[in-house]
């Protein structure tokens, strides 16, 4: 277990502020029950717990929430969401962590998530519908590894399970409201 | 019955079989699907990751597609992960400034009177386990299936409206009126790892091998599904989680709406149980149930 000096932490609300501006939850109510850790099934891959998480959001600790690898293991399952008897929505809360992450273009891991996003954005943006071929492809081949899953790749494709062609589905309708909800963040 | 439907991406792509018994089951069923008209994708974990507006703003232009293509007030999913981007839209858009940036998004008025159902709440509530087992003219024989419900067809309950969400019964009372039996087993609400199949893949092997273990491990001969990420993680990863594990996996991963399609008596090659990566064929004939 990592000690953490007194001096070291620096008490600042405003992260959780942030939090609870974007997301509507409140981090403060979370007392350490652990139960959001036991339940987590991606808790194993994780540099620290989802309860850590929430104390490192409430005292302001935003090194230590938003440059570990915790976020970016959050696999939306819900249970922690469903489980935590303060009612916190924590996977709604590493959402937010994730989406400030991006926007601050923080390090994440290896940074697939985020690329990973990025794309399949970009190509609902484009498309309207998801192109399974063409994000993976793209994928693979920015990330380094241009041929990871491509036995599985090719059984599907003989199994007519993955469309050849993109489909494109109003796409001048779908840019539009992408830009106009950019418009609205600003 | 009349429904707006909503496939979503994956069943027209990898979760083809789903799309096709779904469509195969409902029409045998007398339950009429209207596809919604230009339906887009709904977001899915990339938008509610990245995007908070985006991940209320598609699927919120689904449900208002459902007035442009018919007067329905009920809508169903076959997708867990739409079905739960469709409901959270719902509970979200119960706020009236969200709603009205929305609405000025995707340009379009909210209906805020539409019902969102995932298709196994259609078919062991709306429609009925008992009335389905009046249809079969074939049992599945004791068939010991798991029950797989996987995260979102019942997380977050608040969401969803579940009452039973950690341990969940509808799919397996349909499956015993289909003349099989649900097994007891642990993992029938854990997590694949679905989102991370393309980004993490090492979570969802490790995810997925304790899933199909613990399947193994209580006697069940098959797993039966209602989501198609779970079922591309469960069916198609059995030959990379054999070879990372040194284990023998060879269990057939079944959509619940191709088992109900077996027993209504329909052709497997109707329920797209060809386009299996983990082959299911010689246990087809092996169990009779061809």
């Amino acid at each position: 277990m990592k000690v953490v000096k007194q001096q070291d932490i620096k008490l600042d609300s405003s992260f959780a502020e942030e939090i609870a501006k974007r997301s509507g939850e409140n981090v403060f109510l979370c007392y350490q029950c652990k139960k959001c850790a036991s339940g987590c099934p991606s808790r194993m891959f994780m540099d620290s717990t989802p309860t850590q998480l929430m104390r490192y959001a409430q005292l302001g600790m935003v090194d230590e929430a938003m440059k570990k690898n915790t976020i970016w293991y959050c696999v939306s399952c819900q249970t922690c969401s469903t489980r935590c008897p303060a009612d916190i929505d924590i996977a709604h809360v590493i959402d937010t962590m994730r989406i400030i992450g991006q926007e601050k273009k923080l390090k994440a891991d290896d940074n697939k998530l985020p690329l990973f996003n990025r794309l399949w954005m970009t190509m609902i943006r484009f498309m309207g519908r998801a192109y399974e071929p063409g994000l993976v492809g793209s994928l693979n081949f920015l990330s380094g590894k241009p041929t990871k899953d491509m036995a599985l790749g090719m059984k599907m494709i003989k199994k007519g399970k993955l469309k050849l062609f993109p489909s494109f589905k109003k796409p001048f309708a779908m840019m539009k409201m992408f830009s106009r909800a950019k418009k609205l963040r600003k | 019955m009349k429904l707006a439907y909503y496939p979503g991406c994956s069943l027209h792509s990898t979760g083809i079989e789903y799309d096709i018994s779904t469509k195969r089951v409902c029409e045998k069923l007398g339950i009429e699907l209207v596809e919604i008209k230009d339906w887009i994708c709904c977001g899915s974990t990339p938008a509610h990751q990245r995007d908070d507006l985006m991940s209320i703003a598609l699927p919120a232009k689904n449900l208002a597609q459902v007035r442009e293509t018919g007067d329905m007030k009920e809508v169903c999913a076959p997708c867990a992960s739409c079905y739960s981007r469709l409901k959270f839209a719902q509970q979200r858009l119960a706020d009236d400034a969200l709603r009205k940036d929305v609405e000025m998004i995707i340009d379009a008025k909210y209906p805020g009177d539409l019902i969102v159902y995932h298709m196994l709440d259609v078919i062991t509530e709306k429609f009925g386990v008992e009335a389905v087992a009046q249809r079969t003219t074939r049992s599945l024989n004791g068939l010991k299936v798991a029950c797989y419900y996987g995260c979102l067809m019942t997380r977050p309950p608040k969401v969803t409206g579940k009452g039973q969400f950690e341990n969940p019964t509808q799919m397996e009372s349909l499956i015993q009126a289909l003349g099989g039996v649900g097994v007891d087993w642990n993992m029938k609400t854990f997590c694949c790892g679905a989102a991370f199949a393309l980004t993490k893949t090492d979570v969802v092997l490790e995810l997925t091998r304790k899933i199909l273990a613990d399947a193994e491990s209580v006697g069940a001969d098959v797993i039966s599904v209602g989501c198609p990420l779970c079922h591309a993680n469960l069916d198609g990863r059995q030959t990379q989680i054999n070879a990372k594990f040194n284990t023998k996996f060879n269990i057939p991963i079944f959509y619940f709406t191709q088992l109900m399609g077996l027993a209504l008596g329909i052709e497997p090659k109707d329920l797209g149980l060809h386009k299996h990566i983990t082959e299911v064929g010689d246990f087809l004939k092996e169990r009779a149930l061809t």
